[in-house]
């Protein structure tokens, strides 16, 4: 309780450390502008989401011009499509590093592309700082921040969290199924959780990959229903979780509990079968999430941007909130000592314990990786709320049973 | 050893899904075999198709089934005017790849020009329906674009054995110069068969949104298992499409059903390189 | 060397160590991997090229061998500490050897050319994906290749890649042109236009296709260990995409497929096109201005940049048109080879020879000889079996029964290519000339192939003469559908002859000719038959048969009925009957 208190003091305080070094100090940013380059999946089949991403810088930038800059000099962000290719994306951070000459540079979407961007960094000793990572054990540049906030072990601890809030409810799960995409960080998340069910004495009665870009769900939908477990576990992208719902729906079942590991959250609050689906996330728009540092600023701006922009569900979730913190760790970096060298701005980072969004991140575990700061939300009357770990879910919220 | 009543559902799944691949081979399958040109665009304008019914339906609040049938003729049209492209540059089999290849980017920065990169999803009230026959489920929306594809598969093969239009197309595909001297005006059954082949992926897409993913990249998912159908169904062979469909379907199903799932696309391949070596004739 | 060859590997070996000054110099990094991209896509579209292009076999399997060599790579390096550079050896071994496994099944199926092969190849790069995708392979989570030890070259980190893909690059531009002057690519060449007339000419064609398939996998095999590296992290999803079997034919349809230098500047064009508008800002439209650019082209230079640009150079330069294989046509020096006559009483033997087509029955029994010098007439009605018959000692079918003998040696257990090369030549009752090969080239291929086994040079010397010999001398540079059907089919004579044959099968050559041609036709059958090889000559118009026929054959329904001295023969009751009807039969 006392600890509880202290906690959010602190949050308090550094939200208000944040608040105060955005506030407007007099003159507007001036000067050479300060060139922070990057790549984005803008088109191909990345793009979906990157999308959400590019919104998210945008708004991000346009803020931090508003105020002061960063350290009083306007902020340009130097964007480039990378096509959803790795080795494109490879060699345009070398472009934006040698040719265009950018101050810093901030991580791509989606593992393979930072991966084959890290060698890079590496090559020229630049801070990285990502938002989209999802295989920690293969991250191994000494520099690299990420703010997907899994933990060193997002194999182990996020099973472990989806568990916990299950065990929970009156009737937790004996039986579990995983029906998994190949997308590597899926798998490997997915495999994390037969082994986490098993050590928990669960009963794993079906494990499943299934190629990505699937068309076909009859016959695992089948064999889902033929399995009955008490829970399913879906390592799905995008839409695959819908699909799965839809075509065990078809055959008349609906599995008790399912979770979804990377779904597109517009589509499963609206699917008329994902109500109670589970899925995990670093932030949801309620509270408490709401009052981590510029979640109040920067949440109405997002909506307010990417329904410009046509964005089918134009709410702040992990991937957006990942983004923000990604920009606010660097500018907390910059602000805080005053230089654009990466050496001395990474040092810093790594020492130092840093308020964002979706909670204060820090970077001096295994790999540069601190918490996991995932929780576990439900579809509930149309909406996403957290509803595990309790400090964090929506006021009233709990997990509903089936 | 998995249940008859799984085997049994896998099997229904994979000659529905076998359907959709005969629907979208349909028109691909009909375009190559008699204009002798491969249009990779095909894909992209069956994927406008199926923007344009997710569109239609949920800002007009129009059925599907009415909004195939607006798409129908627009299509048609769409189909003639990128006939009127080809001839006249005179583009042949070699080169139509390149070109088609260049308009699918180009529609598919169109799709993303006005619906964004992001997923979409075409949410419908009897998206989850089905009829129960015995232990067994037959999905009701795959069924029906099953039904579509049979009927369309059919209607053509009848079309192009019976009718004087028909029997001018298959002509010219196999000798223009003595077509011509018999009066086919090739020029004009070209314009047909191109609109015919537009409005089949037109219908295509309506399935699609309505079954499947929307995001602009999806248009690259189908590309490999449809010229694979397509070509095992023979060119220019509509119910042979259909059939090939159901084949690749059904073995991709069944594989899915026993062993692990990721390894379906390897059964189906091989056992269509199996085929193409070991069978002494066409279907 | 002497001329365009030298011109050719003095200006590679300078752009070669030109790129590679440029790299010890120092270039930003950008451009080092940027010139390293480019360099791996010429590799891949040249080597593609080298089967899909020269032969006309389109393969959609080239990503197959590109992430065999990947994972080749990936795997040896990660699992088995094996150094890098050797990796790179047995990637390209590996894939060299998958496309020979394949090929050796494939090629063998007459059936599967055209879109049949693509589909297979496509097919196969998806087995291939699966496979690595759900074995130890890869598994999934893909392999991770940052802490291999990349040996250091040059100064940066990324020269060495860029070095090996320069080498691989230029290695494969210039094998694709070394290969389009000498025998493999002119065999290839001609399996593009007429495959089945390539194989009766003397083309040796699946081995020439088996080799040209297992070099064009291979240097993708190489390229794609090479490309690992540069990636870093290897997934399935990535390398086993439709990307790489996709652009490598636009890259080289664009730039000319046909072209050693065509894939290398369609690959160049499409590969840099990837890098304009990558701004974030019109990522979309950009891409879709790109596309338009590239259907532009297309539309605009059908046949591809490179060939129409030299088609416009020369236009400008008002050089004569140039054939389209870039065969320059040399002056003739040194002597044509000697005539080899063939010694007397070498005859081509027809023992008791059967073959049936699933329920007809198209030869019975048939039996002829024809000596050196001599002409012996084949006739008979309509469907009675005469090209049939040609068909067969030319070795395109083989017989079910029976035996044909050149001499002594047996022709009818040996594929048609063979039976060229030993002395049989033929003739098609409808000209089938190369279609995108000069009548020099046409000529000089069967002098290539032939019993007469001539260098390139010789070949085309040989061919000038063959074509003089005709009267077609004028028209040595022109493209056969240029030619009227009178000289088609003096062409397939000039082809026919130019093989140095012992035995030559005409058929029909005198239909559609008018009287005037025909009387020369029969002057040139003449002059032949006087150098001593024996000829079989299949016709319908009597009167030239009765006149240049030693002995005359009946063939009815896959039977001979008669057979002897032309009057004897065309007298027999049997023949007249069938021919004119019993009644007649007097």
């Amino acid at each position: 309780m006392i600890s509880r208190v202290f906690m959010a003091c602190r949050g308090l305080v550094a939200g208000l450390l944040v608040l105060a070094l955005t506030i407007p100090a007099g003159a507007a940013p001036s000067g050479t502008p300060i060139r922070i380059g990057g790549t984005l999946a803008l088109t191909g089949p990345l793009a979906p989401t990157a999308l959400l991403h590019k919104i998210a810088g945008e708004v991000y930038i346009d803020e931090l011009n508003k105020a002061n800059g960063l350290l009083g000099r306007p902020v340009e962000w130097v964007l480039l499509d990378d096509q959803s290719k790795p080795d494109l994306t490879r060699s345009l951070y070398e472009k934006l590093l040698t040719v265009d000459k950018v101050d810093l540079i901030i991580g791509p979407y989606a593992t393979s592309g930072i991966l084959a961007a890290m060698s890079v960094a590496q090559r020229y000793n630049k801070v990285y700082i990502h938002h989209s990572f999802g295989m920690p054990h293969l991250a191994k540049y000494e520099m690299h921040f990420p703010t997907a906030a899994f933990g060193p072990e997002p194999n182990v601890t996020l099973p472990t969290t989806v568990f916990n809030a299950l065990a929970t409810t009156a009737t937790p799960p004996k039986t579990v199924a995983i029906v998994t995409s190949k997308f590597p960080s899926a798998q490997f998340q997915s495999a994390g959780a037969k082994e986490v069910a098993e050590k928990r004495g669960l009963k794993v009665v079906l494990y499943l990959e299934y190629e990505a870009g699937n068309r076909d769900w009859g016959a695992l939908a089948a064999r889902v229903k033929d399995a009955k477990p008490d829970f399913l576990w879906v390592g799905a992208l995008g839409l695959d979780g819908n699909q799965m719902l839809e075509a065990m729906k078809k055959l008349d079942y609906t599995p008790p509990r399912h979770f979804h590991l990377f779904p597109a959250p517009g589509p499963m609050v609206v699917a008329p079968d994902g109500n109670l689906a589970l899925s995990s996330t670093v932030f949801e728009e309620h509270a408490p999430f709401l009052n981590n540092p510029g979640a109040a600023r920067l949440v109405p701006l997002f909506r307010e941007r990417a329904t410009k922009a046509n964005v089918p569900y134009p709410h702040v979730d992990t991937q957006v909130a990942g983004s923000f913190a990604a920009w606010q760790v660097l500018e907390a970096a910059v602000t805080a000592t005053k230089s654009l060298d990466d050496k001395t701005l990474g040092q810093w980072i790594r020492a130092n314990r840093v308020p964002t969004i979706i909670g204060t991140l820090r970077f001096d575990g295994p790999n540069n990786y601190g918490d996991d700061l995932f929780k576990v939300k439900q579809v509930q009357d149309g909406k996403w709320v957290v509803v595990w770990p309790k400090e964090f879910a929506a006021p009233g919220a709990r997990l509903l049973p089936p | 050893m998995p249940s008859l009543t799984l085997l049994g559902q896998a099997l229904v799944s994979g000659v529905l899904a076998g359907g959709i691949y005969g629907l979208l081979a349909l028109g691909l399958s009909l375009s190559w075999g008699l204009l002798r040109l491969v249009n990779l665009a095909h894909f992209a304008l069956a994927l406008l198709g199926a923007y344009l019914t997710y569109q239609l339906g949920t800002t007009f609040h129009v059925s599907p089934w009415l909004a195939a049938l607006a798409i129908v003729p627009v299509f048609f049209l769409l189909g003639c005017g990128l006939h009127a492209v080809f001839a006249y540059f005179r583009v042949t089999e070699f080169t139509s790849l390149l070109v088609t290849f260049g308009l699918t980017v180009i529609l598919e920065s169109v799709i993303q020009w006005f619906w964004t990169a992001d997923y979409r999803r075409y949410e419908t009230p009897y998206a989850t329906a089905s009829l129960r026959v015995g232990p067994l489920f037959i999905p009701t929306l795959e069924m029906l674009a099953c039904l579509t594809a049979a009927a369309l598969a059919f209607a053509t093969w009848g079309w192009l054995r019976f009718t004087y239009v028909g029997k001018a197309l298959r002509a010219s595909a196999e000798d223009p110069a003595i077509a011509a001297a018999f009066g086919v005006n090739h020029r004009r059954q070209a314009y047909l068969l191109s609109g015919v082949s537009a409005a089949y992926a037109g219908v295509a897409g309506a399935f699609i949104a309505l079954i499947s993913t929307l995001a602009p990249s999806q248009i690259w998912t189908w590309v490999g298992v449809v010229f694979a159908v397509v070509i095992i169904g023979g060119l220019a062979n509509p119910i042979g499409a259909l059939l090939a469909g159901f084949l690749i379907g059904v073995s991709e199903s069944l594989t899915m059903a026993v062993v692990t799932p990721a390894w379906a696309p390897l059964v189906s391949f091989s056992v269509l390189i199996v085929l193409l070596i070991v069978r002494p004739g066409r279907v | 060397m002497s001329g365009e060859p030298r011109r050719v590997a003095i200006t590679l070996v300078a752009v070669g160590v030109g790129f590679v000054a440029l790299a010890t110099v120092g270039l930003p990094a950008f451009y080092e991997s940027f010139l390293y991209i480019i360099f791996s896509w010429i590799a891949l579209a040249t080597s593609w090229a080298l089967l899909s292009g020269y032969a006309g076999y389109f393969s959609f399997g080239h990503g197959a061998f590109f992430g065999a060599g990947m994972y080749t790579t990936a795997t040896l390096t990660t699992k088995f500490n094996v150094p890098f550079l050797w990796t790179l050896l047995a990637a390209g071994i590996l894939a060299a050897a998958l496309g020979a496994g394949i090929g050796a099944v494939v090629f063998r199926v007459k059936r599967l050319r055209g879109e049949l092969f693509g589909l297979l190849t496509l097919a196969i790069t998806f087995v291939l994906g699966t496979i690595v995708l759900n074995t130890r392979i890869d598994g999934g989570p893909g392999v991770f290749l940052s802490a291999v030890p990349l040996p250091r070259v040059l100064a940066s980190p990324t020269g060495t890649l860029y070095l090996l893909g320069l080498a691989l690059a230029l290695g494969t531009v210039g094998a694709a042109y070394a290969i389009g002057r000498a025998r493999l690519g002119f065999g290839l060449f001609a399996i593009h236009d007429d495959e089945d007339v390539a194989e009766v000419e003397g083309v040796p064609t699946f081995r020439y296709k088996l080799v040209a398939f297992a070099l064009s996998a291979g240097i993708a095999g190489v390229a794609g260990g090479i490309h690992a590296m540069y990636v870093g992290y290897v997934t399935v999803g990535e390398t086993f995409s439709i990307t790489v079997p996709l652009y490598v034919v636009l890259m080289s349809v664009l730039g000319g497929a046909r072209h050693w230098l065509g894939p290398a500047v369609g690959a160049t064009l499409i590969a840099s096109s990837l890098y304009a508008f990558t701004g974030g800002q019109q990522a979309v439209l950009g891409r879709a201005a790109v596309a338009l650019v590239l259907v532009a082209v297309i539309l605009v230079l059908p046949e591809g940049v490179v060939p129409a640009f030299l088609r416009y150079w020369r236009a400008w330069r008002g050089r004569p048109r140039v054939l389209e294989a870039a065969r320059t046509l040399a002056s003739v020096d040194g002597p044509a080879p000697a005539r080899s006559a063939g010694g007397p009483g070498v005859a081509l033997v027809v023992q008791d020879v059967w073959k049936a087509f699933g329920g007809i029955q198209a030869l019975r029994g048939v039996s002829l000889q024809v000596g050196a010098g001599e002409i012996v007439g084949l006739v008979g009605p309509n469907g009675s079996g005469k090209t049939t018959l040609i068909n067969v000692i030319s070795g395109h079918y083989a017989t079910d029964r029976g035996r044909i003998a050149l001499g002594e040696v047996t022709l009818s257990t040996r594929p048609a290519h063979e039976v060229a090369a030993l002395g049989v030549s033929r003739t098609y009752q409808i000209p089938r000339p190369f279609a995108h090969l000069s009548a020099l080239d046409n000529v000089a291929l069967a002098a290539t192939f032939g019993a007469a086994r001539c260098s390139p040079r010789q070949a085309r010397a040989e061919a000038r003469r063959w074509l003089e010999f005709t009267g077609l001398g004028r028209r040595a540079g022109a493209l056969p559908h240029e030619l009227n059907l009178h000289e088609r089919k003096f062409l397939e004579l000039a082809r026919a002859l130019a093989g140095q044959p012992r035995v030559i099968l005409l058929d029909e050559v005198l239909s559609g000719l008018n009287p005037g041609e025909i009387a020369s036709a029969i002057g040139l059958i003449r002059q032949i038959q006087a150098q001593g090889v024996a000829i079989l000559f299949v016709e319908h118009l009597m009167r030239a048969v009765l006149a240049l026929s030693d002995q005359l054959v009946v063939l009815n329904e896959g039977e001979v009925i008669a057979s002897g001295s032309p009057r004897e023969a065309m007298r027999a009751p049997r023949v007249v009957e069938v021919y004119l009807g019993k009644s007649h039969v007097a």
